[in-house]
């Protein structure tokens, strides 16, 4: 029942990319998924789990697992890259000596490079010769996913072929697939989303309810919007599930990592302590710091991303931070419409 | 030379307009509706074009009597309506080449006008030979004479004046490259002598007043054709002579997606040589004969400037003549920066054609043509590829701007004066009317400190600059800036008095200060200059 002959790739064995592996297998078409550990390529190719990661998922056996990049570009024409940002690069150039002009790739990294403060797409552009990308982002847990719980993501691309592939092998009876054609909105809205999730763990961990949580998010979203604005993207973008979408889900959810991290920074844990018995990793701390130095040079303002930054990169406490923010001399007029 | 492509154009004319009503008429006639519809746009861009225009009433008439009656004609009829359109629009852009007029503009006109010059015993006249030796060519010369043979070529200058073919063919002429073949706006074929000679050195007539879809189809047709047929062609991709005097970062992209569909028919049709060659170039002016007209036009409505300027300076052949006596009287140079070629998806292209990836491997164009395994065309995928080949090619134009000595003595001047006036906007500084001064000891150290920082964006490949601005001292680079200024310009940029400078055409000044804008190097202006004054 296989819709199209070459097998879907995927590059990255964490939870999401085996969600997104799950997704694919189980509406019928093969997939060749690429992971570094030899150790889960054997545990999905015999045992059909990926324990580390989705423990309580069977996997569909159309996923077979590979250690090759190599082979994952000659099976593969469409590849989904999950890899997390800080070896986005490396697994990208090693994957570009095998790639060509009729493939397509699209990533689902949310973050930026550390120090070059680059988007992935732009990373993929530097590597590769593949000109067909696109970004997948959106409320998606991975684990409600693999399960099979109705949600939805957005595919961003200015190719419309790219998305409609993406469409043809993803949506689902328990899964929708939105297109736009704003990669850098795209983008900025998966990586931010996740400092303002640590944001709400921090409110969450400090006792507050949901008036604290609703001006979180609201503010947060302008933060976003703006800093989206200041390199080009589609304010629209941030309302759609990329933006609020994506923000909502994770900000709400108790199992976010980066909303992990603010409870457990509320607590009383350093970054240190957290990171280190954390076993995925939160891109949400390196991001902080990236948005807030490229915001520092740039002269945007960031007052949550700032808030957010004192507490897991100097060790500030939160109520002080709070008090910072509160203060109502600092800013008074929402930047909605009229305001701007 | 005679084996140039070129010289088979008159031969080939009449198949090249057949070709190109044929495809014209493939796509637009396909079905009696869409020959209406195309009809229908023609009548109704027309109508608007023509509106309020007294000596074109009859026209007027013609066309609505036209499409009052569309509805009621025949699709045979129709047909026959649309292919006449097509056949006047394919007639009137074809070009023509004349290989006697090529030698009598390139050898037999040059060496004739310096000989009038002398006999007369002008002294002040313009040497053609001098004049020759003020354009300088750099950059990918002899990858360019590769890729010609190899391929067909695809020249994307820069567009700041209209000389700018002239210049460039010329340039070419003396280089041994072949001629190129271009469109040209139908108003410069209005001087009969001016047209004469663009007309039978390849130049094909565009007709910029046209807006309707079906001409815009024939005029593709019309480049992709002769793009097929191997003739190497010029587009100015700004589409009209930019007008804020920077370096165009807006492209046009109608005609630039002609050569990826010229590559896609080629591989279809399995020609020999099928690759495209984009190539980028900058041509870089000391002084600009239509600064003037130009950035007037610029700062009325920015962004809503006049695409077709009727009555400038090139059309006053006063101007001309002392533009190119200011031009002869420094030593400086016009500069005609050949980039290195692009493919028609802006990846770079090595000597041997061969496209490379961002890291240097070659890589295989045709497969970034492929659906589902097949090579064809796809106009939405196709137009994304032409976008992003645009943005090479801006980025290009950025990395091999050459900077000469007006614009960084403009830029000195005029980001020292926004220093001075901090809270004025554009148009208010621009508007100051009490003469400015700056001590000239202040504009010495201010260019000096901004020198060494563009030297170091010249490292890092992110521009280029003028031997002049390398080699000479500050004192002669400003010298020669304020040279240029004083001389052509109806009156002068600058002027100084003992140890100032007056700025007395700040506008102009503002033209010529653009061409460095955008790089980042006003915050060194304002570093410079408050050190100096601290130091004071």
């Amino acid at each position: 029942m296989s819709k199209t002959l070459a097998p879907i790739g995927i590059a990255g064995g964490g939870s999401w990319g085996t969600a997104l592996a799950q997704l694919i297998g189980r509406h019928g078409h093969a997939v060749l998924h690429w992971m570094r550990d030899s150790a889960s390529v054997l545990e999905v190719n015999t045992l059909h789990t990926n324990t580390r990661y989705l423990p309580d998922l069977t996997l569909s056996d159309h996923i077979v697992a590979t250690t090759s990049l190599k082979e994952l570009a000659s099976s593969c024409k469409l590849i989904l890259l999950v890899i997390p940002c800080h070896s986005f690069r490396s697994v990208l150039r090693e994957l570009g000596e095998h790639l060509a002009g009729d493939h397509r790739l699209i990533h689902a990294s949310k973050g930026f490079e550390p120090h070059s403060f680059k988007r992935m797409s732009q990373i993929i552009l530097e590597e590769t010769c593949v000109r067909q990308i696109g970004v997948l982002s959106g409320p998606n847990l991975a684990h409600e996913v693999a399960q099979g719980q109705p949600s939805a993501t957005t595919v961003a691309s200015n190719f419309p072929a790219v998305i409609e592939e993406a469409r043809l092998v993803l949506a689902g009876p328990t899964f929708r697939v939105y297109g736009n054609a704003d990669i850098i909105g795209t983008e900025v809205g998966g990586a931010l989303k996740n400092v303002m999730a640590i944001a709400a763990g921090l409110a969450a961990g400090l006792g507050f309810g949901e008036n604290t949580k609703a001006l979180l998010l609201t503010r947060g979203l302008a933060e976003i919007a703006r800093f989206g604005a200041h390199w080009g993207a589609h304010p629209a973008t941030f309302s759609g599930l990329s933006g609020i979408g994506d923000l909502m889900a994770t900000c709400f959810s108790p199992l976010s990592r980066n909303y992990r991290v603010g409870l457990q920074l509320a607590q009383g844990s350093s970054t240190e302590e957290i990171t280190t018995t954390m076993k995925q990793v939160a891109e949400g701390v390196n991001t902080t710091r990236a948005v807030y130095e490229y915001a520092r040079r740039h002269d945007v303002y960031m007052p949550i991303t700032d808030g957010v930054y004192q507490i897991v990169h100097e060790g500030v406490g939160p109520h002080e931070v709070l008090a910072q923010l509160m203060d109502n001399n600092r800013f008074t007029h929402e930047d909605v419409h009229g305001w701007s | 030379m005679d084996s140039w492509k070129i010289h088979q154009f008159n031969g080939e004319r009449a198949d090249i307009v057949a070709e190109v009503i044929r495809r014209t008429l493939l796509d637009t006639g396909r079905n009696p509706e869409a020959a209406e519809l195309a009809i229908n746009d023609v009548a109704f861009q027309e109508l608007a074009r023509l509106e309020g225009t007294p000596k074109h009433t009859q026209r007027m008439r013609a066309w609505t009597d036209l499409y009052r009656r569309l509805g009621k004609r025949s699709p045979a009829e129709q047909a026959q309506i649309l292919r006449q359109l097509t056949t006047d629009y394919a007639r009137d852009i074809v070009g023509s080449f004349n290989p006697n007029v090529y030698r009598f503009a390139t050898s037999i006109i040059p060496r004739g006008l310096s000989l009038l010059f002398r006999k007369r015993a002008l002294s002040n006249a313009p040497r053609m030979e001098e004049l020759e030796r003020r354009i300088q060519v750099r950059g990918k010369i002899e990858e360019l004479r590769q890729l010609a043979k190899i391929g067909t070529v695809i020249l994307v200058p820069t567009h700041s004046s209209n000389l700018d073919s002239i210049v460039l063919g010329f340039a070419l002429d003396r280089l041994g490259l072949p001629p190129v073949t271009y469109g040209a706006g139908k108003n410069l074929f209005s001087n009969r002598l001016v047209g004469y000679f663009m007309h039978n050195l390849g130049a094909y007539r565009v007709d910029r007043r046209l807006k309707n879809e079906l001409y815009k189809n024939v005029l593709k047709n019309y480049s992709s054709v002769i793009l097929e047929r191997g003739f190497h062609s010029l587009f100015f991709p700004g589409g009209t002579r930019s007008r804020s005097g920077a370096v165009e970062q807006k492209l046009k992209l109608g005609l630039l997606g002609t050569g990826l569909s010229a590559y896609i028919n080629n591989i279809l049709q399995n020609r020999p040589n099928p690759n495209i060659f984009i190539v980028p170039v900058t041509i870089n002016y000391p002084l600009v004969l239509e600064a003037a007209s130009q950035i007037d036009d610029h700062l009325k409505a920015v962004g809503k400037s006049r695409y077709i300027i009727e009555d400038d300076e090139f059309s006053r052949v006063g101007r001309i003549w002392s533009y190119a006596r200011a031009i002869l009287n420094f030593d400086g140079h016009m500069v005609i920066n050949i980039a290195p070629a692009l493919d028609p998806l802006g990846n770079p292209v090595d000597q041997a054609g061969r496209s490379l990836d961002p890291h240097g491997r070659p890589i295989e164009l045709h497969r970034y043509l492929l659906t589902e395994g097949v090579f064809g065309a796809d106009a939405r995928r196709d137009a994304e590829y032409t976008r992003e080949c645009g943005e090479a090619i801006c980025r290009s134009f950025q990395r091999h701007n050459v900077i000469l000595s007006t614009h960084l003595a403009a830029f000195t001047l005029f980001e020292l004066l926004r220093v001075r006036h901090p809270q004025l906007e554009l148009y208010r500084l621009l508007r100051l009317t009490a003469n400015e001064t700056l001590p000239i000891d202040l504009v010495e150290t201010v260019t000096l400190a901004l020198r060494i920082e563009l030297l170091g964006l010249v490292a890092e490949g992110k521009i280029e600059v003028s031997d002049g601005i390398r080699q000479d001292s500050i004192e002669h680079v400003l010298e020669r800036a304020f040279g240029y200024f004083q001389m052509y310009h109806s009156r002068p940029l600058v002027e100084q008095v003992g140890e100032e400078v007056r700025l007395v055409d700040l506008k102009l000044l503002y033209y010529y200060h653009n061409r460095l804008a955008g790089y980042g190097l006003e915050k060194f202006v304002k570093a410079a200059s408050v050190e100096k004054n601290t130091r004071v």
